[in-house]
């Protein structure tokens, strides 16, 4: 090892340790319990500790709640992550126009969203979506459409905490896609104004390429975010009605923290990280065939 | 390894100058420091009170427990006192005399394994607050106490004011379901509480009168999150019948501009022919087992469960003593406590298992399913035994073990 590299190592090392200490020794544990039938018994007396190898998880293959959880956020991410990126990209694109005044404030205003207290705002949503006094009904109720039981219908509640969440965080990419956007070359776009191409055209051949790196990186954020949806139904819902707003996390938060089958909640953490992992690594090849990366 | 014992010493100096901790649920939790003044000033002992939201309190204390960070002094709802036994939360009650004069049948919830865990602090079975002018206008001088008529009454004030509901029982609320399966005298559990008990026809005939509430749109189909002010949606007669436990004094004395005190009135719940097993939120005080000053901690327990703090407690929030001795006060006596004395004559039997809690809730999820149409009565029935099962897997294996009595 040269002088250099020595350096270089006693530099790394700190993050190093801490990374092993608080990532992947965790990490590891958690897999060991996932293995086991770690309960409340064994929290009583370790010797109702048994290894029970894959017994979690076909345990969980085998209870409609688990499913119904996975269902659930696959609905969230399916339609979120269009939402959510959808907007920013739309909020972002109105900012970026040369006609817009008072920038600042409505970045500020778009963006408040985001940094404000998720418990707070739920509860001022939960006013919002009231079936009978909520602002949302009385604007449906103007053109016309009858009021929606926003959190007491199963099917309507996971639209309810779509719009919530969307709401509650588009400001971030928002941001990102601005600064994004303003690198887009000016001289590219002109030139293609000037041959005639039309705002869609622009838009699909000169902003989305130069943009497309962002994009990537916002869409893998958000299928993460959306995957590991808890706080929002938590706060809003507790997962009802009907359990239509479980989500795979809220089922792992319910079966290890609130029930202590710690064995149980690391399988589905187990799960969880493959699934995301998985996402991930989709992401990342079309991402590549259109040279993102 | 130093510097972990280091920390501990650093943990154990910190402890011993820092006030004695005691936790407690919502209103009890919220009141507890206005005892405490005079605790202080009798023993010396300063006490920091922390109150728990009721629906996170069970895992803050299991985390607390596993994290070492336990309080001194808990209160507990006595279903949970088995469950926080058998993990070695808490100490035995050393002293007796803590356990002398208590109401009937509140000390047997508090015990594990033939050892008292647990002083049993307040008892807070359901009743039904009414709202008088509202049945008075469709004919009901006090809600009927038989089932049918009950209902019947329902019918009568929708009929009267279509827009309006008259049962407020939210979905995710056990409560109202367990009271009637107590009435029927469902068992709930069977084979030395290993199995669910659900499919029997006595919590077949109180499930079925419950989904009928809602079927009939007496009750609405709504979680509690829905409705965001249970008391105000009652004060501003969206609700004529609201069955709760004493607590709902303590609402009626804070926000008595919204609701004239002539208004209301409180009998117990109906039974199918009559009054019968009420369920209700017993609360209980125990003292952890990892206290560091069990002298103290013991000395606050005595202070709390004596009668003179149980009658303060149940002037601030109305909350029923548990020690016979606080009912002969003259406070004891007003009209409106006189139903939830006679409905404590008479409590539902919950099953003492660790897993009740869990079975409960699932229960009520199921319950909430059938209301909303999604499973008939016998396919709801069939799915709490399998949910119920499912849960007390581990206990049925436990039991062939011998781990568990």
């Amino acid at each position: 090892m040269t002088r250099q590299e020595r350096a270089a190592w006693l530099f790394v090392a700190p993050v190093l340790a801490i990374i092993l200490l608080v990532l992947v020794l965790p990490a590891l544990l958690a897999l060991a319990l996932a293995v086991t039938d770690y309960s409340i018994y064994a929290l009583a007396d370790l010797s109702a500790l048994r290894f029970i190898g894959l017994g979690n998880f076909t345990d969980l293959f085998g209870t409609p709640l688990f499913w119904r959880a996975l269902g659930n956020t696959a609905l969230f991410a399916l339609f979120g992550v269009p939402m959510a990126i959808g907007s920013s990209l739309a909020a972002a694109l109105l900012l970026d126009e040369a006609t817009v005044r008072w920038k600042p404030l409505w970045r500020v205003v778009l963006f408040a969203p985001y940094v404000t207290s998720v418990v707070a705002a739920a509860v001022v949503w939960q006013f919002l979506l009231n079936t009978r006094f909520g602002l949302l009904n009385y604007g449906l109720g103007l053109i016309g459409i009858g009021p929606v039981d926003w959190l007491g219908n199963p099917r309507a509640s996971i639209p309810a905490i779509l719009i919530f969440v969307t709401w509650k965080i588009f400001g971030y990419n928002m941001i990102v896609f601005s600064a994004a956007l303003s690198a887009v070359p000016h001289d590219l776009m002109e030139a293609a104004r000037l041959d005639g191409a039309s705002r869609w055209e622009r838009f699909r051949h000169v902003t989305l390429p130069a943009i497309g790196p962002t994009l990537l990186l916002a869409a893998v954020m958000s299928v993460a975010g959306f995957v590991q949806l808890f706080a929002e139904p938590y706060v809003m819902t507790m997962g009802g009605p009907s359990q239509s707003t479980v989500t795979v996390l809220y089922f792992m938060f319910d079966e290890g923290f609130k029930w202590w089958n710690l064995g149980q909640a690391s399988a589905v953490a187990l799960i969880l990280f493959a699934i995301i992992l998985l996402l991930t690594v989709v992401q990342t090849r079309i991402g590549r065939r259109y040279e993102w990366l | 390894m130093a510097g972990a014992a280091g920390l501990l010493a650093a943990g154990c100096a910190r402890t011993a100058d820092r006030p004695l901790q005691l936790w407690a649920m919502s209103y009890e939790g919220d009141y507890a420091p206005l005892l405490m003044p005079a605790f202080a000033q009798a023993t010396g002992i300063a006490v920091e009170v922390q109150s728990l939201p009721w629906t996170a309190s069970h895992e803050k204390l299991l985390t607390a427990f596993a994290g070492d960070a336990m309080p001194d002094v808990l209160m507990l709802p006595s279903e949970w006192v088995g469950e926080f036994a058998m993990i070695g939360a808490l100490a035995p009650v050393p002293d007796p005399r803590l356990l002398a004069g208590l109401f009937e049948g509140t000390r047997a919830a508090g015990r594990y394994r033939g050892r008292d865990y647990a002083v049993p602090w307040s008892v807070a079975p359901q009743a039904q607050f009414y709202r008088r002018d509202l049945l008075a206008a469709a004919g009901f001088g006090r809600p009927p106490p038989a089932w049918a008529e009950w209902r019947a009454m329902g019918r009568a004030l929708r009929r009267r004011r279509p827009d309006e509901w008259v049962f407020l029982m939210p979905l995710n609320w056990w409560d109202a379901l367990f009271t009637f399966a107590g009435q029927t005298g469902a068992a709930m559990l069977r084979d030395r509480d290993t199995r669910g008990d659900f499919r029997s026809p006595a919590f077949g005939a109180a499930l079925a009168f419950y989904a009928s509430l809602y079927a009939e749109k007496l009750a609405p189909a709504m979680l509690s999150t829905e409705l965001q002010d249970p008391f105000a949606a009652f004060a501003q007669g969206s609700f004529a019948i609201y069955p709760r436990s004493p607590a709902m004094l303590l609402d009626l004395k804070r926000r008595r501009a919204e609701i004239a005190d002539n208004a209301w009135g409180v009998v117990r719940m109906p039974g199918p022919n009559g009054p019968g097993p009420a369920s209700g939120i017993s609360a209980s005080l125990c003292v952890a087992a990892g206290t560091r000053r069990p002298d103290q901690a013991w000395a606050l327990m005595r202070y709390l469960t004596d009668a003179p703090a149980e009658l303060r407690f149940q002037h601030l929030i109305g909350s029923l003593p548990a020690r016979r001795a606080a009912w002969t006060a003259p406070q004891m006596q007003a009209p409106v406590l006189r139903p939830f004395l006679d409905q404590m004559a008479q409590p539902a039997r919950m099953p003492g298992v660790v897993e009740w809690e869990r079975i409960r809730i699932e229960v009520q999820l199921v319950a909430e399913r059938m209301v909303r149409g999604e499973l008939s009565l016998p396919a709801a029935q069939a799915m709490m035994d399998r949910r119920a099962d499912a849960i007390l897997a581990k206990r049925r294996a436990l039991l062939d073990t011998g781990l568990v009595a």
